[in-house]
């Protein structure tokens, strides 16, 4: 609704606020004359009335301020397009990250900023503050509303895929507080990237991008125990793995992946498809880890590709590669890194060490319940 | 909507420069050429001086004292513009990315703020 009343009025303010007023109307009229036959049609309806009326308002005053560009104008009625417009503003490049995501939560699912907020624990007037800036932002600097053309596409496509992935992985794990999960968020974060796999079918990333987030929420239930303590990949009950999130995840990998959310996507895969742990096929996720690091070389793949290695090669091998990692600066403070090890040391038989390494990585993992768990992992060994 | 590119180099003798010169002052051509082809109106543009050049004036209580170089010491500084009238952003990314650059461009969209009086 609100997608169409931004190609009205060209300002997510402005449609915001008529949004929010034809849901105040409603409230009255439907208490009055009962819910109309088609409430979504009404809702829209009213709101791009008082979009008009408040437009006309505010024409008198400021006429010229600069506007949303808009390619096709006078177009009505709901297009799912438009919000694969708004998207592909709120994502665009000229705007930062945390503003993005931001942004998008905002203007496309329509959350509160307060609640923004409250996901990745920001005051909400900083929160508010950073919206409002992008919004500006968007209007000044004259950011178009627009889906790119094919000769942009590919450019542009990473940082919408970028900001729903990170919005995902912000519900999935978040990285302070205490709940482990966030199921508001990461459901949210799925819809997006169902609607961008749905409006760009030819676009191999987007649907891969959708794989990996259902084949991820599909271990969901798996993954906390009855006390709220994280469970471990290869010590989940597969039974409680969502068999329909996972064949809709399964359903939309394909052979040969190519880009970093694909590849990913079949890296999920290759998980979901094994009925125990033990029957994971570790050397094609030895391979796929291979093909991910040469189109999207981070040191944490590196070191989720050694971790997949020590299953392959042992875990004496996989520790000295891990050790190899360890000289990388970007991975000094990541949890994972000393939890690698600590996993790899006991495997080895070397338990003090083991109990050392779980210890480390407690003190850099910002999420209590995990951290929790390290501490206990710890304590298990001495 | 009109936006200004600038356009950040490190200072550079060009004078003792003459070929380098040339061949630079020959790639603005081209881009103010490939402006005109895709339609983007070039409403200006210069090069500057370098910094070393640069005469600066620093309020110092209710005078203004002059002072030898720039502003701000900086590896690179402004070292010319463009104005161009673009579509939005966009467009105006595009052109920036053809331009001829030192080491970085920045775009500001310009406020037309005969609007606001």
């Amino acid at each position: 609704m609100l997608a169409t009343v931004v190609r009205l009025t060209r300002d997510l303010d402005a449609a915001q606020d008529a949004v929010q007023e034809a849901f105040a109307s409603a409230v009255t009229a439907w208490r009055e004359r009962g819910v109309p036959d088609n409430p979504g049609g009404w809702l829209t309806a009213t709101a791009r009335r008082k979009a008009v009326s408040a437009r006309r308002h505010a024409d008198a005053i400021e006429s010229r301020l600069p506007l949303l560009v808009v390619d096709e104008p006078g177009a009505t009625g709901v297009f799912p397009d438009d919000r694969l417009r708004l998207l592909f503003t709120c994502c665009h490049p000229a705007l930062d990250l945390p503003a993005r995501v931001a942004l998008t939560l905002n203007v496309v699912c329509g959350l509160p900023t307060a609640d923004i907020g409250r996901i990745f624990l920001v005051p909400p007037a900083t929160m508010a503050a950073r919206v409002t800036r992008a919004k500006r932002k968007i209007q000044a600097a004259g950011i178009p509303y627009r889906v790119p053309g094919p000769a942009d596409l590919g450019e542009r496509l990473p940082a919408v895929l970028t900001t729903i992935y990170l919005f995902f992985v912000q519900g999935h794990t978040p990285p302070r507080g205490t709940e482990l999960t966030a199921a508001d968020v990461t459901a949210r974060a799925i819809d997006l990237a169902r609607l961008l796999a749905d409006l760009l079918p030819d676009e191999a990333e987007a649907r891969g991008l959708l794989a990996l987030l259902l084949l991820t929420q599909a271990r969901q239930p798996a993954r906390v125990d009855a006390t709220g303590a994280p469970v471990l990949l290869a010590d989940q009950d597969r039974s409680r793995w969502d068999a329909a999130l996972s064949g809709e995840g399964l359903s939309l990998v394909r052979p040969a992946p190519r880009g970093p959310y694909a590849i990913q996507a079949a890296i999920a895969a290759v998980h979901a498809l094994a009925p125990r742990a033990a029957d994971t096929d570790w050397s094609a996720i030895v391979r796929l880890y291979d093909d991910l690091l040469a189109v999207h070389p981070s040191p944490v793949a590196a070191l989720a590709r050694t971790m997949a290695f020590a299953e392959v090669a042992g875990p004496s091998a996989g520790l000295a590669e891990v050790d190899l990692l360890a000289a990388d600066s970007r991975l000094a403070g990541y949890h994972v890194l000393p939890a690698a090890r600590a996993d790899l040391l006991r495997r080895l038989g070397r338990t003090a060490e083991a109990a050392d390494e779980y210890d480390r990585a407690a003190e850099l993992a910002g999420n209590a319940a995990e951290r929790a768990y390290l501490r206990t992992r710890a304590a298990d060994l001495r | 909507m009109k936006y200004m590119l600038m356009l950040f180099e490190p200072e550079t003798d060009w004078e003792s420069r003459p070929e380098e010169l040339q061949a630079s002052l020959a790639e603005h051509d081209t881009f103010s050429a490939w402006l005109k082809e895709r339609g983007i109106a070039e409403v200006g543009g210069e090069a500057l001086r370098g910094p070393s050049m640069a005469t600066t004036l620093r309020k110092v209580g209710d005078e203004m004292v002059v002072t030898d170089g720039p502003y701000a010491e900086l590896k690179e500084s402004l070292g010319g513009y463009y104005i161009i009238d673009a579509k939005d952003l966009d467009e105006a990314i595009e052109a920036a990315k053809r331009c001829p650059t030192g080491t970085a461009t920045e775009i500001r969209p310009i406020w037309d703020v005969s609007d606001l009086t």
